[in-house]
C-alpha cells in the first residue's frame, strides 16, 4: 500500500467503515512498513474528528454494576500487558540481624592487595561515572536532535517517494513554472514544478521560495480562461514547498496552466501578482 | 478533546498497574462512552457489556496507546466503537434498520456532568453545513456501524461515490471543527 492509498482511506478506517481486509491492509501499512509521520498524523486527525462526533450526545451515567464487572475483570489477572520490567529491588541497607555470626576465618595477606586495588578502582570509577553521566546527558541531547532530524528526513523521503510514484504513473506530466517579469530579486530565484496527472492528482514542488511573513503564496489553475484558487502555499525555512492540490479543484477538467501568485495573507479570489506560471501540455 | 494532559498522566499510572487510575479514567469517560454505545447498539445490556470490554481492553492495552495517534478520549472511543461495530455486524438481524422514530431512548439517568454545549453547537453547525449526502454517509457509518459497501447497498449509490462522500465529509468536518 502506498502512502497516498493510506491517506485516501484513513478517514473511512477511523470511522470503522472499511471492510475487514481493507482495514487490515491499512494496519499492516502502519505496523510493518516502518513509521510514517504523515500517515500517523492523518490517522490521529481522523480519530479526533470521529471522536468529536460523539460530542452531541448527552452523557449518561452507567449503572454501578458496570464498573464492578470491570473491577472483577482486571483483578482476574488481566494486568496491563506488556508491562515495563520492574526495577530491580535493591536489598535494604540495614538487613535484619542474623541470629548467629559465622565463625571468622583468617584472611590471607594477598587479599589486602586486592582490596586496595579495588578501592583505587572505585575512586577512578567514581570519576569515570561522573564523566559518563555528563557524556550521557550530551548524548541524550544529541539523540533528541538526531530523532528530530530523522523525523524530518523521513517526511522528506516520504514526500519524494510520493512525488516519484506520481511521476511514474501513466499520464503524469511535469509542468515547469517559469518566473514572470513581475518576479524580482529573491522571488525570481524560486523554482516550481507541478506534477499533474489528468486522473485527478497534482503535486506542487517548489524550492528557493523566500519565506513570507505578511503575504501568502497562492496556487492557481487556469481553466477556460478563468483562474481557480487551488490552495495557499507555505514555504518551509529552507525555501521548499511541497503541496498536494486538492482533488476537488482538479475535477472540473484539464487545466491550461498552473500559476503561483503572491497575495495578501489568506489569499484572494482573483490573482493579483502572478510570479510563476507554466502551461499544461495538451493530451 | 478534553483534559489531554491529565488523561495522559492517568494512563501512565494505568500502565504501572494502578487500578485506581483506571477507575478515574472510567469516571471521566464512561458517561459519554455509555451514551455513544446506547445510541449505536440500542440495547442497554449490549451497551453495558461493550463498555466493560472497552475499559478492560484499555487496561490491558494501555502500553499500546501512543499520544501521536490522538487523545486518550479518541483512543477510548475508537476501542468502544470498534467493539460495538463488531457486535452490530455479528447480529443476525440488523437493529439499525429500526426506523429513527423507533430508536430506543437512552435510559432516564441523571447526567453526571453537563454536556459540552460549545462543542455540541460547533458540531451541529459543522454537520449542518455538510452536503446532505455526505452527512448521511457519515451518520450511517458512525451510528449504524455500516461499512462503505453496506452504505452503498443501503442508499443505492455507487461504492466509489460513497467512498468519496465519506472521505470528503470527514475531511470537511475536520476543517470546520478546527476553524
Amino acid at each position: 500500500m502506498t502512502h497516498q492509498e493510506f491517506l485516501d482511506q484513513v478517514d473511512a478506517y477511523a470511522l470503522g467503515a472499511l471492510e475487514p481486509a481493507e482495514a487490515r491492509a491499512l494496519e499492516q501499512h502502519l505496523g510493518t512498513e516502518g513509521p510514517h509521520p504523515l500517515c500517523e498524523a492523518a490517522l490521529a486527525r481522523a480519530h479526533e474528528t470521529v471522536a468529536t462526533l460523539a460530542a452531541d450526545l448527552k452523557p449518561v451515567a452507567p449503572p454501578a454494576h458496570v464498573w464492578e464487572g470491570i473491577a472483577r475483570g482486571i483483578t482476574r489477572g488481566e494486568e496491563p500487558a506488556p508491562r515495563a520490567p520492574a526495577p530491580q529491588q535493591t536489598p535494604p541497607s540495614s538487613a535484619p540481624a542474623a541470629p548467629r555470626q559465622p565463625p571468622r576465618r583468617r584472611v590471607p595477606a594477598w587479599t589486602y592487595g586486592i582490596a586496595a586495588a579495588a578501592v583505587v578502582t572505585m575512586i577512578v570509577s567514581g570519576v569515570q561515572v561522573r564523566q559518563s553521566w555528563r557524556a550521557a546527558r550530551e548524548v541524550s541531547a544529541s539523540a533528541a536532535e538526531c530523532r528530530r532530524e530523522l523525523a524530518e528526513a523521513r517526511i522528506d523521503v516520504l514526500r519524494k517517494e510520493d512525488a516519484l510514484q506520481l511521476l511514474t504513473e501513466p499520464g503524469t506530466q511535469l509542468v515547469s513554472l517559469k518566473a514572470t517579469p513581475v518576479a524580482e530579486g529573491a522571488l525570481a530565484q524560486g523554482k516550481g514544478v507541478v506534477l499533474f496527472n489528468p486522473r485527478g492528482r497534482a503535486l506542487f514542488l517548489g524550492k528557493s521560495f523566500p519565506a513570507q511573513t505578511t503575504k501568502d503564496y497562492e496556487l492557481w489553475l487556469i481553466r477556460d480562461g478563468k483562474a481557480i484558487a487551488a490552495r495557499l502555499l507555505s514555504a518551509e525555512a529552507d525555501g521548499r514547498i511541497f503541496a498536494d492540490v486538492p482533488p476537488e479543484v482538479l475535477k472540473g477538467g484539464r487545466p491550461a496552466q498552473f500559476a503561483v501568485s503572491l497575495e495578501r495573507k489568506g489569499g484572494t479570489d482573483v490573482p493579483t501578482t502572478v510570479i510563476f506560471a507554466g502551461t499544461v501540455a495538451p493530451p | 478533546m478534553t483534559r489531554p494532559a491529565e488523561d495522559g498522566t492517568v494512563l501512565e499510572a494505568i500502565r504501572r498497574g494502578d487500578a485506581r487510575a483506571l477507575e478515574e479514567l472510567y469516571r471521566r469517560h464512561s458517561p459519554r462512552l455509555y451514551a455513544l454505545l446506547l445510541r449505536m447498539l440500542r440495547e442497554t445490556a449490549d451497551a453495558e457489556e461493550v463498555l466493560q470490554e472497552t475499559f478492560i481492553d484499555a487496561w490491558r492495552r494501555a502500553t499500546e496507546y501512543a499520544v501521536s495517534r490522538g487523545s486518550v478520549e479518541a483512543w477510548l472511543i475508537t476501542i468502544a466503537r470498534s467493539r460495538a461495530i463488531d457486535r452490530i455486524r455479528n447480529r443476525g438481524a440488523r437493529l439499525r434498520l429500526v426506523k429513527q422514530s423507533e430508536q430506543l431512548a437512552p435510559p432516564e439517568t441523571s447526567a453526571p456532568e453537563p454536556p459540552d454545549v460549545h462543542a455540541q453547537t460547533r458540531l451541529r453547525r459543522a454537520m449542518g453545513s455538510l452536503p446532505a449526502e455526505q452527512r448521511r454517509a457519515l451518520e450511517l457509518a458512525y451510528w449504524d456501524g455500516m461499512s462503505q459497501s453496506e452504505i452503498s447497498r443501503e442508499t443505492g449509490d455507487p461504492l466509489g461515490t460513497v467512498k468519496t462522500r465519506v472521505r470528503l465529509g470527514l475531511q470537511r468536518l475536520a476543517e470546520l471543527l478546527a476553524g
